[in-house]
This record gives C-alpha cells, sequence and structure tokens, in this order.
C-alpha cells in the first residue's frame, strides 16, 4: 500500500481543507439572512465533516493507532458519512418545507424577521 | 322487662322532646297560632322531662332493693367496636349516677315548666325547649355515662348547650360575647380534662394486662378498680391526672381561676341560669372528681389543691357578692360560692358530703334562681336590687317561697342547706385525709363563709322584699334609665334587657359584623318583647301558676331534701369499690377539736342573718346607693370583683390580642410573606435578567451554539491532552 499512499496527497490537506469548509459554513450560517443560504452553509459544513470522516478512514492503516484497530473498525468512518447525508437530506426535506410554509404565511422569508419567540 | 333498663329511656325521652321542638316546633307554632302553638309545644317539653323523672324514680327503686351500694351498667348498643377496643352506649347505675339523674330531671322538669311562663312571650319558644331538653340529654349522657369517651361526649355537649342558651338573645352584642366568654374559658377547662383522659388510658390503660385480652379498657368498671392498685406506688402519676382532672373540674364548675365566666352567664333567660348554671351543669366537675375519687384518694397533693381552691374560691365569690347590685349576679357568685364548699367536700375526702350539697344545692339555689326570675318578670325586666323593696306586699309566694330558699343557703336548722353545709364543715374539719390540715383549713374558711352567705343572702332578701319602702317609686324617668344601665361595676351584660337594640339605627350591618335580609332586618325592628322600662308608677303583679307552681314544689324540696338525703343510707355508700381503704365518713355529730360544730355552723348563720338584717332592715344604706363614689372602698373593689376579671381580660384577651397581632404583623406580614414574596421577586428578577437572552433572533442562537460547540471542544482536547489521550 505504500505506493498508493505515495501517489496521494497528505493527511493534513483533506484536513484542513475540511477545516476551511466548516470554517466558512458556520461564517454563512452566522451571517446570512437568508435562510436558503444558511441552509447551504449547513450544508458545507456537514460536508466537511464528512470529507474528514472519509480521508481519516482512508489514513487509518498509517495512523499510529492503526495496530490496535481491526481492519474491518476502518469502514467506521465511511458508513458514517453515508448517516450524515442522509440525515442532511431529510433534513433539507423538512427545512424546505417549512420555509415554504413561512414565505406563504408572510411573503418573506428573512431569518431575522422570524422571531416570534423573543422573550 | 328488666327495670334497669329503664335508664336508656330516661336519657332517649328528652332527645325525642328535643327532635320534637326542633322539626315540628316551628310549624306547629305556626299552625295552631302562637297562643295556642306555644302552650302545646311547652306540653311536650316539659313532658319527657317529667316522665323521665317518673322513671328515674322507677330505676331508683329497683336500685335500693338491690342495695345501694351495688352498681351495675346497662348497655343500649355498642358505639366504637374493635378488636382493640370496645366502647358501648354504657350507662352506670349507681347511687352516684342516680342521684343526679334524679337532681337533672326533676329540678330540671320544674324549670322546665316555670320556663313554659316565663318565655311565654319569647319569639323563638321552640328554639328555647330544643336546647333545653338537648341539654338535659347531654346532662344525663354525662352523668349516666360508664366509660370515659361517653361522658366527655356529654361533657361537651352540656358545654355546647350552655354556649348557645346564653347566647339566647344573640342580637344583643354583650350576650353573644358573653356565651363566648363561656365557651372559650371551658375549652381551657376541656383541654385539661382531656390531658387527664388521655393519660388515663397512656398509663393505665395501656400498662394493664388485661387491656390486651378485654376490649372494654375505658369503662369505668376496668379502669377505677385497676387504678387503685396501678398507682398505689406511683403517687406522682396519681396527682397528675387527679390534677389535670380538676382543671376540666375547675372550668365547667367555675372554680378559682376559671370561675369568672359564670357571673357573665347569667346574660341568658332566667331558667337557663337556674337550670345549667346553679343547679345542674355547673356540678359536673364535682361530679367527676366523685366518680374519678379514687386518684384523689391516692393523691394527697391533688386533694390539698382541690380543697384549697374550693375554700379560695367560696370565700372570693362570697366576698365579691356584697359588691354586686344586680339580683342575679348576687345569685351567681353565691352558686360560685357553694361550688367552692363542693370542693372544700371533695378535698377533704368526704366525697358524698360534696354530692349531697350538689342536691340541695340543686334545689334551693334553682328556687332562689327562679324566685328571682319572677320578681325580674314583675319589675318590668329590672335587676337591679336598688329598685326593690318591699315586694313581699306584692308578691307573696314568690317571697315566701324564696324566703324558704334563703333561709336554706344561709344553713338555717332544719333546712336542706343545713344539712349539706354541715356535712362538708364537719367532714373537712373531722378530716383523717392524708392532706388533712389542708381540709381542716378549708372547714374553718368554709365556716366563716357560710357566715357571709348568710349575710349577703339576707342583703339580697330584705332589700328585694322587706325594708319597707317601695323604692323604684322614688325613680324619675332618667333615673330609671340610669339605674337600669348603671348596676353593677363589671356589668357590660344586660340580661334580659334588649330593648335599647330595638330602637337602635340600623343599616345592614349590626355590631356582630353579620349581614342580614331585608326581611330579616323587618323582623328585627320589631321589638321582641313588649316591656315597659320601670318607673314610678309601676305596679308589680305575681308571676302565673305556671311559675309559681314551682316554686312552691322546690321550696317544699329546700325544707325536707336535706333531712331526706341525710337518712338515705345509700348516700355515704356510694363510693365503695372493691380494693380501695374507704374514708372516713364524715357525720355531724363529730365534735372537732372539742368544739360542737353544730352549734358553731347554726352560730355563723345567725351572725350573718343578724348583721344582714341590723345593716338593712331600714332598707337601702345611703353608702350603698346608686351613687357608686359614696360606696366603702373594699365593696367597690368587691363589685369589680377585687380587680381579677379585669387582669385576666387585659392579660388574656387584650395581650392575647396583642401577642396575635405582632405575631401577624411581625412573624406572619414579615417573615412567612417576606420568604414567599421574597421567592416570587427572585423568580420574577430571574426571568426578566433571562429574558434578555432570548431574543428571537435565529443567528444569535446560533453563533450561541457556535459558542458553546467550541467551548465543549476546548474542554475535550484540555481533557484529552491531561491524560494524554492519542498515545
Amino acid at each position: 500500500m505504500g505506493e498508493v499512499r505515495s501517489l496521494m496527497a497528505p493527511l493534513w490537506m483533506y484536513l484542513a481543507l475540511g477545516a476551511f469548509l466548516f470554517a466558512t459554513g458556520v461564517v454563512g450560517v452566522v451571517s446570512r439572512r437568508n435562510p436558503i443560504v444558511i441552509f447551504m452553509c449547513i450544508e458545507l459544513m456537514l460536508n466537511s465533516v464528512n470529507l474528514t470522516f472519509l480521508s481519516l478512514a482512508r489514513f487509518a492503516p498509517w495512523l499510529p493507532v492503526a495496530h490496535e484497530l481491526e481492519p474491518k473498525a476502518w469502514m467506521g468512518g465511511p458508513a458514517a458519512v453515508i448517516f450524515v447525508m442522509a440525515v442532511a437530506a431529510a433534513e433539507v426535506a423538512v427545512g424546505l418545507g417549512i420555509i415554504m410554509a413561512i414565505f406563504r404565511l408572510r411573503d418573506e422569508v428573512d431569518v431575522d424577521e422570524m422571531n416570534l419567540l423573543r422573550g | 322487662m328488666d327495670p334497669f333498663a329503664l335508664i336508656w329511656w330516661i336519657v332517649l325521652l328528652p332527645l325525642g322532646g328535643a327532635l320534637v321542638q326542633a322539626l315540628f316546633g316551628g310549624a306547629v307554632v305556626r299552625g295552631l297560632g302562637p297562643q295556642n302553638g306555644k302552650k302545646v309545644m311547652g306540653f311536650l317539653a316539659v313532658l319527657p322531662v317529667a316522665l323521665s323523672f317518673l322513671l328515674g324514680v322507677a330505676v331508683l327503686q329497683a336500685h335500693l332493693e338491690a342495695g345501694a351500694g351495688t352498681e351495675r351498667t346497662v348497655v343500649l348498643a355498642p358505639w366504637i367496636d374493635l378488636a382493640a377496643l370496645k366502647v358501648d352506649f354504657a350507662a352506670r347505675v349507681d347511687s352516684l349516677s342516680l342521684l343526679m339523674v334524679l337532681v337533672v330531671t326533676g329540678v330540671g322538669a320544674l324549670i322546665h315548666l316555670y320556663a313554659t311562663g316565663y318565655m311565654a312571650e319569647d319569639r323563638d319558644y321552640t328554639r328555647f325547649f330544643t336546647y333545653m331538653n338537648l341539654f338535659v340529654v347531654y346532662m344525663l349522657v354525662l352523668v349516666t355515662a360508664d366509660n370515659l369517651p361517653l361522658l366527655f361526649v356529654g361533657w361537651e355537649g352540656v358545654g355546647l348547650c350552655s354556649y348557645l342558651l346564653i347566647g339566647f338573645w344573640y342580637r344583643d352584642l354583650a350576650n353573644a360575647k358573653a356565651a363566648n366568654k363561656a365557651f372559650i374559658v371551658n375549652r381551657i377547662g376541656d383541654w385539661g380534662f382531656m390531658l387527664g383522659m388521655f393519660l388515663i388510658l397512656v398509663c393505665i390503660a395501656a400498662s394493664v394486662p388485661e387491656a390486651q385480652t378485654d376490649g372494654r379498657w375505658l369503662d369505668f368498671g376496668f379502669i377505677l378498680p385497676r387504678a387503685a392498685t396501678y398507682l398505689a406506688d406511683r403517687p406522682e402519676l396519681a396527682t397528675a391526672i387527679a390534677l389535670l382532672l380538676f382543671v376540666g373540674a375547675c372550668g365547667k364548675s367555675a372554680q378559682f381561676p376559671l370561675y369568672f365566666w359564670l357571673p357573665d352567664a347569667m346574660a341568658g333567660p332566667t331558667p337557663v341560669s337556674a337550670l345549667i348554671h346553679a343547679a345542674t351543669m355547673v356540678t359536673a366537675g364535682v361530679y367527676l372528681v366523685s366518680r374519678m375519687h379514687i386518684f384523689y384518694v391516692l393523691s394527697p397533693v391533688a386533694s390539698a389543691v382541690v380543697a384549697s381552691v374550693g375554700a379560695f374560691t367560696a370565700l372570693f365569690a362570697a366576698l365579691v357578692a356584697f359588691g354586686q347590685t344586680d339580683i342575679k349576679k348576687v345569685l351567681a357568685y353565691s352558686t360560685v360560692s357553694q361550688l367552692g364548699f363542693m370542693f372544700i367536700a371533695c378535698g377533704a375526702g368526704v366525697y358524698w358530703a360534696g354530692m349531697f350539697h350538689v342536691a340541695t344545692h340543686a334545689f334551693f339555689k334553682a328556687l332562689l334562681f327562679l324566685g328571682s326570675g319572677a320578681v325580674i318578670y314583675a319589675m318590668a325586666h329590672n335587676q337591679d336590687l336598688r329598685n326593690y323593696g318591699n315586694l313581699r306586699k306584692y308578691l307573696p309566694i314568690t317571697c315566701w317561697t324564696m324566703f324558704l330558699g334563703y333561709l336554706a343557703i344561709a344553713g338555717v336548722p332544719p333546712l336542706a342547706g343545713f344539712y349539706s353545709k354541715e356535712a362538708i364543715l364537719g367532714g373537712a374539719l373531722a378530716s383523717r385525709h392524708a392532706a388533712a390540715s389542708v381540709a381542716v383549713w378549708a372547714g374553718w374558711i368554709g365556716l366563716l363563709t357560710a357566715a357571709l352567705t348568710a349575710a349577703y343572702m339576707t342583703r339580697l332578701t330584705v332589700l328585694t322584699f322587706f325594708s319597707g319602702e317601695e323604692r323604684w317609686r322614688r325613680l324619675q324617668p332618667a333615673h330609671a334609665h340610669d339605674g337600669h344601665h348603671g348596676h353593677g361595676t363589671e356589668m357590660a351584660v344586660h340580661p334580659e334587657d334588649h330593648s335599647h337594640s330595638a330602637h337602635a339605627p340600623h343599616d345592614h350591618e349590626d355590631p356582630h359584623g353579620f349581614f342580614y335580609t331585608d326581611e330579616e332586618l323587618a323582623a328585627r325592628a320589631e321589638p321582641e318583647e313588649h316591656h315597659h322600662e320601670l318607673e314610678a308608677s309601676h305596679e308589680p303583679k305575681e308571676a302565673p301558676p305556671s311559675m309559681t307552681f314551682p316554686l312552691v314544689v322546690l321550696a317544699l324540696l329546700s325544707v325536707v331534701g336535706g333531712w331526706g338525703l341525710q337518712h338515705w343510707a345509700g348516700l355515704q355508700e356510694f363510693l365503695q369499690y372493691p380494693g380501695v381503704q374507704l374514708l372516713p365518713k364524715g357525720t355531724i355529730q363529730e365534735h372537732p377539736h372539742g368544739v360542737p360544730l353544730m352549734a358553731l355552723s347554726i352560730g355563723a348563720a345567725a351572725l350573718g342573718i343578724l348583721y344582714g338584717w341590723i345593716v338593712y332592715r331600714r332598707g337601702l344604706p345611703a353608702k350603698e346607693g346608686f351613687d357608686e363614689s359614696a360606696w366603702h372602698p373594699f365593696r367597690r373593689w368587691a363589685g369589680r370583683q377585687f380587680g381579677y376579671d379585669d387582669l385576666v381580660v387585659h392579660t388574656g384577651v387584650q395581650g392575647g390580642d396583642l401577642v396575635a397581632k405582632s405575631l401577624w404583623k411581625g412573624f406572619d406580614a414579615g417573615v412567612i410573606d417576606g420568604i414567599a414574596n421574597g421567592l416570587g421577586v427572585l423568580a420574577c428578577g430571574l426571568g426578566r435578567g433571562l429574558k434578555a437572552i432570548q431574543t428571537g433572533f435565529v443567528r444569535s442562537y446560533a453563533l450561541l451554539m457556535l459558542a458553546g460547540a467550541v467551548a465543549l471542544l476546548a474542554y475535550m482536547v484540555a481533557v484529552l491532552t491531561r491524560i494524554g489521550g492519542g498515545n
């Protein structure tokens, strides 16, 4: 497997990309007012996490703890990713439904205006 | 039929009477018209009590045939029926209970008859007789009860009826207050009685092995014999029980620390004063001490306390009686004083003498009260002695019957009071009880009090019936008013006078704090009883026969009652229980300290009568007139009960008021409410502070979540670093 690894970019680059994407998503969620964009940013965060899972799973054989793990334990990462994608899809379906309902009610979807629960 | 089973009919007949009065009385009076309706209901009120008396005589006959010293229990029905505890509606038939039954029903029937005349003008005629019959029921339950719980039922029941009847004319605030006073003071006594009862249960019923197998461990037949053996070497326990029971007796029988409700109780109608507050209910304490005498026998300390309280009360009340100008008040203090005599007997260990005096006192004191009622009736409801005089011309029957009652209470031989007082004083002076020295002292004080009794009763009788001048002739209209309302120094209560309440202007709220409907107000506005103020042209008239007949019968009893009971052997045997060392019996033949007691006693009575005659035979002395500032300071002070009532009212009522108010303002409003309100304020402030976070601003929530996530992450990293996670 040594040669395969040599063909790949090093692990830190994947992790750095994931962190960057996650940070981008966080900033988007906190700073944007359009719920659609906020959704996109949430997707970005979820996918950055997915990327981290997958890259760690792929690089597992070369991690210092590799000798303590059984080979099939490496599949935990991809499995988590499948779950995340399924949950994300469901969440989008529900979230978009809510946004549609709010739009029908108020003719606008600015999240700052949705403050009925203000104390 | 077993003649002893009749004992329950004695109790149930007046109960039926009370129910008839309560359920059908109003309808009958409305249906037949007030005149005939009241006649029918009055008859139905007297009948059951009179029948009870006849049944009582029948039971007495059976009892005497079986032997005066015997006792038996007649069970009507089970009341409490548990495995460990059985209490029955059980009546005890012995000489003690039969004596009380006969006094209650006999005197009670006469007073009921009297009341049919006395109350004839009253709107609430049937309510009155409902209470009266109910009182007789409870009193009979009290004296026939064969176990402590049933006795307590009667004890509380008579207290209730007393309250209801003192406040019978409840529209007058003073009467309502007098009723409350009686009820509340009696609660203090009941507190002691209940503690005594519980102590008996805890210490005796629980410690005696038979109590485990026999559930009837509250019966007198169980407690009394076993108490004697169990308490024989536990004198302090006997003292505690005896003293607690005596607190109850003090409350009911108006002894010194708790006597002051009785004079105010005269606010009730006069038949009530005669029946409840002179003849029967107030003797319940003496009955209780006699019934529970084993505890007193075993405790010299308690006996000494009983004797000294009795002696002090007798002397104190006799002195106070000199300062009273209200005829009923004089008799009320006289009652308190005579009850003191009975407790001297109990404390000296001559219980039979105490019960003897209960019986004779019931005769002559009921007579005196009923006679005073007839006088009040004749004098336009004016109760002030100072307005009477020479009434023998107008009220011959009342005068001469009351005169016999006066001779009886003064202790003139051979009338009733002479025998019973003789028995008490002889018993006390010859006491061989463990507390004998106290009892002897009490006996000498009793002798002094006997002289005082003769003196103040002479004052009452002479000022009312003799002494030449008809003093109400001197009355100016204003003076009459003054005399009527200014009598007595502590007399805030104007018994039997409610004309002024009818004239007072009313809005829809009265001083009781009650609210009335318009209908009730209309009823209030019309005067309840038609009577005019006493004025100079007043002509007193003798009361109707329904009122004078009981007077004659009671006068007869006052004359021969003492002689008759003295020769009833059962009276001296009624306190014998197996296993108890018998007390020496006091008899009038004893000559203590080498002094002939009979001579002393007659001498005391003669001295008192002589003094009274000399002072009052020429009419009201100038220094006892309406101007109280001219009175001798001692008499003024005596009239105010030597300040005792004021003291109690100030410390007890106003002091309690103050304590309650400060507790309310300081502790309740400050601390308790402070805690409750403080918690509320705290929650409010907390909510107001936390509300600021709840902006409703989605992105700020997101930021907060982010911060939380970062903090959590940072924490995890820190923990992992410390424990060296990831090798």
